[in-house]
């Protein structure tokens, strides 16, 4: 026989939040990364015009310093950096190869549509080591994209530009719906890049790749639009506890 | 780019399907999709000498085989006397024009040419601007047509600060701002040099003389051009990405035939104003290199082959091909040869990085965040920009728009956005985060990393909680409370300017992370950098939602568990959410009490009361059933 004093109310369970999909993703890449033996480094999101293009081998003519892509501040002052590749550039001027960089963070382009926004992540990396070939990069990203995507997936290497690696690459995955799916770019670090930081290109070569956080997070969980992430709903949010 | 299959096909030796050219170009690195017979093209900026024909099929030669088959005006040609003057040679090296007069064209116009516009879908203009445009797309470089009647005195090429308006021969007027690379006449504007040409030298259906211009311009006299005048310029789209310094004398005598093919010549003259010979670029044969960037075991004979199917010219070293502008040193090369070998055909070697253990404490961001969370709350992730101008907001030259003209000083704006937003998606208890850089000028840059906390509504959805608000109070203990001094100032935002009519007080937080004690962290746990679950995600419902609650009475005290077991084990597509809000013994009545809270949703409409109720009477249908469980009222 029940009695009041013998009842217990229910035990109240504490209603956890969320760290956004974004971040979770993020340092979710960022551990992989440092699992394999990168070093995290972190840099500054406003960055001047040449570590954000020069060292990187960016010429002036190049159609990402225009005024319609890049945001710039203060008179030109600075740039809203357009990738974490800067990060690397400053993290190479201090220390000598080996080296084995990943950096992570918002940037910027000025692109404000349904597929894309003036601000979203990217996680790169950077290897740098007597020896690093094509052969190698292949490797790893092979790794990267099993450890993310299981080790059945089907990927395709393009060639592809960016001016601080030569050879440069796009990786694809082929979808569920049988679509390649850009994923990622790479490529094997511009000997110009190198000597910029001071680094004997002849004796040293480096492999670089950086992949975008979002990209990522939205094939991982299954988000079709890219804008979903910055509503700050609570009702989105809170499915990613 | 668009270009029609059987097009191509004309300068491949063999005739690959679809699929195969398909699967080469894509080895090759250029990217397209195809819609019938139409490649329409994508290609990457370094690679300006594959936007024609020619271009494709020169690149395409290793695994086709290519001919020039390219039909032009081999005689001799008169000098052209004209009062020309080049004044911009940086931007300009070498240009060259061809004055050519008809006295009869044909209505009809050749397969080639007629193919160009029919079946890729262009529009004819007139015959000189035609084939201008036909000999862009076969062989890569713009030309451009002056009436030649038009041209009456002597012309420039000049690169000049302007602020004059200019009409294009499409009729548009611009205003010419800031330094422009213009051929000028009489100080008069009358093309956009490298862009597009201007309304008083434009040809026109009867034209019969014209002076086409062909040049070489610098890409970086080009860039940006067309987008500054929201111009649409096939020829700006080639001078950026770089076209053949050499290609001239072959691009205007393929013209003339063109016009032979056409129409009845009366005369051609032909002048080329060269400021700098162009140097070739020459690169040593280093098969050991290749092999080293690409970690491959190629023999030289077989680098030399390939290199020469891709144009390049072997001897003691490697001449670069004048159109192969992007073509400078051994890491260069290595990609031609990745290319031909194909990408996926290179086989993986591993690296061992050495893997360093990370002996580094818990950064100060995931134990806020870890804190945080296990509290209730949700991090969001807002965007930088703000319409707030302080005295140290860093500006932003090129704001996407007004409102966004300035980098944001404090988190606080918008996260009041965020919880504004949640308010009206009917959250009734609201507790959100954001932990970003802040950036200030004061004079010079400063960077700090600042944490924001915004709380509003019901502590929580618990019988303990509901009926209590979040508060300054809360806040405190949550952060404060072991401090020995308030490092986590709290205020509360008043509503009076913020366009809402809910009443529940907002409290608010904001803290460089620099600015907190090590003692309040030294107190926190890691408690929520668990690996990381990639749950399937189900779109939130864009439709209102809908909330119930019902005060049960339970006098058969036997059946409270099993109240709440149905309860809590409810579950259905429309239930978006439900919680226990109430639980009181009435010792008096000796019976039991408890609220419970229904919160509908639909991801395909808004629900009606009916759909709301039906629903609801499944629910408590097998509730209402038991003994002495009642809802008073009902």
């Amino acid at each position: 026989m029940s009695t009041l004093d013998s009842i217990q109310p229910p035990k109240i369970n504490i209603d956890k939040g969320t760290r956004h999909p974004i971040n979770q993703t993020k340092d979710y890449l960022i551990k992989l990364l440092t699992d394999t033996g990168f070093k995290e480094v972190h840099g500054p999101e406003i960055e001047t015009e040449e570590f954000n293009f020069d060292m990187l081998n960016i010429k002036k003519s190049h159609p990402a310093r225009q005024m319609h892509d890049t945001f710039y501040v203060e008179g030109k002052e600075g740039v809203l950096r357009t990738h974490t590749s800067p990060v690397q550039i400053r993290s190479m001027l201090k220390t000598t190869p080996p080296l084995a960089f990943t950096s992570a963070g918002k940037v910027y382009r000025k692109d404000d549509d349904s597929t894309h926004l003036p601000m979203f992540h990217q996680v790169e990396g950077i290897y740098v080591d007597e020896n690093v070939n094509f052969a190698n990069l292949k490797d790893l990203i092979h790794k990267i994209l099993h450890n993310l995507f299981g080790n059945d997936v089907e990927i395709r290497f393009r060639p592809s530009y960016f001016p601080f690696t030569e050879p440069s690459a796009e990786v694809d995955i082929l979808s569920d719906s049988g679509k390649w799916l850009e994923i990622l770019g790479c490529g094997i670090v511009n000997p110009i890049v190198l000597e910029n930081c001071k680094i004997d290109s002849n004796k040293y070569s480096g492999l670089a790749f950086g992949l975008g956080v979002e990209r990522i997070a939205m094939l991982k969980y299954g988000v079709n639009d890219i804008r979903e992430f910055y509503k700050s709903n609570l009702d989105f949010l809170a499915q990613f506890k | 780019m668009k270009l029609l299959y059987q097009d191509l096909l004309r300068f491949l030796n063999e005739k690959p399907s679809k699929e195969v050219l398909s699967d080469k170009l894509f080895q090759l690195g250029h990217e397209h999709e195809i819609h019938g017979d139409i490649f329409d093209m994508e290609l990457t900026p370094n690679r300006g000498d594959c936007l024609s024909l020619i271009g494709l099929a020169r690149d395409l030669n290793v695994f086709f085989g290519t001919s020039d088959t390219i039909d032009i005006y081999k005689d001799n040609i008169e000098n052209l006397d004209i009062d020309f003057e080049n004044l911009a040679t940086e931007d300009c090296s070498k240009i060259s024009f061809l004055e050519i007069e008809v006295k009869k064209i044909s209505t009809d116009y050749r397969p080639y040419l007629e193919n160009y516009f029919s079946t890729l879908g262009n529009n004819k203009t007139n015959f000189f601007t035609d084939i201008s445009n036909y000999i862009s797309y076969e062989l890569g470089q713009p030309t451009h047509c002056f009436n030649r009647d038009s041209i009456n005195s002597k012309f420039l090429l000049e690169n000049k600060e302007l602020n004059s308006i200019f009409k294009t021969l499409l009729g548009t007027e611009i205003s010419l701002e800031g330094k422009n690379c213009v051929f000028s006449m009489n100080n008069e504007v009358i093309s956009l040099a490298g862009v597009m040409g201007g309304a008083t030298t434009a040809c026109n259906f009867d034209t019969r003389s014209v002076l086409v211009e062909c040049a070489y311009f610098n890409p970086e006299s080009i860039i940006g051009k067309s987008v500054k005048y929201n111009l649409t310029s096939d020829a700006a789209h080639k001078f950026e990405r770089g076209v053949d310094i050499e290609a001239q004398d072959k691009v205007l005598r393929r013209f003339i035939k063109i016009v032979q093919d056409h129409a009845v010549i009366e005369s051609i003259k032909i002048k080329s104003f060269i400021a700098k010979e162009y140097q070739d670029i020459s690169i040593p044969i280093n098969v050991a290199k290749i092999n080293n960037i690409l970690g491959t075991q190629l023999n030289e004979s077989k680098y030399l082959s390939y290199i020469e199917k891709l144009g390049f010219e072997t001897s003691s070293t490697i001449k670069v091909p004048s159109y192969r502008s992007d073509i400078k040193t051994q890491n260069d090369l290595a990609e031609e040869i990745a290319r031909v070998i194909g990408y996926d055909n290179i086989a993986s070697t591993p690296i061992n990085l050495e893997r360093k253990i990370n002996n580094s404490k818990t950064d100060k961001v995931t134990l806020i965040e870890s804190l945080l969370v296990a509290n209730g709350f949700s991090e969001v992730i807002n965007f930088p920009f703000t319409s707030i101008k302080e005295k140290s907001s860093i500006a932003i030259d090129n704001p996407l728009d007004s409102n966004r003209e300035s980098f944001r000083i404090s988190i606080k704006e918008s996260l009041i956005s965020n919880l504004l937003y949640n308010e009206r998606r009917q959250k009734d208890s609201i507790k959100l985060f954001e932990i970003s850089d802040i950036y200030t000028k004061s004079p010079d840059l400063e960077q700090k990393k600042v944490l924001g906390i915004i709380i509003s509504g019901r502590l929580a959805n618990d019988h303990i909680n509901f009926s209590k608000k979040l508060d300054q109070k809360y806040l405190d203990q949550l952060l404060n409370e072991n401090l020995d001094n308030e490092y986590f100032k709290v205020i509360e935002i008043p509503r009076s300017n913020l366009n809402t009519k809910k009443k529940d007080r907002i409290f608010y937080v904001e803290v460089a992370l620099d600015d907190i004690p090590e003692l309040f962290f030294s107190s926190l746990d890691e408690t929520v950098n668990k690996p990381v679950n990639f749950v399937k995600y189900i779109p939130t419902s864009e439709f209102p939602s809908s909330a119930r609650d019902f005060s049960f009475s339970i006098t058969n005290l036997s059946k409270v568990k099993e109240v709440i077991e149905i309860l809590e084990n409810t579950s259905d597509s429309i239930i978006k959410d439900s919680f226990l809000f109430d639980f009181y013994k009435d010792t008096n009545k000796n019976l039991v009490k408890i609220g419970y809270r229904f919160i509908f949703q639909s991801h395909k409409k808004t629900l009606s009361d009916t759909e709301v109720n039906k629903k609801l009477e499944q629910i408590l249908s097998p509730i209402l059933k038991l003994d002495g469980v009642i809802i008073p009222g009902l």
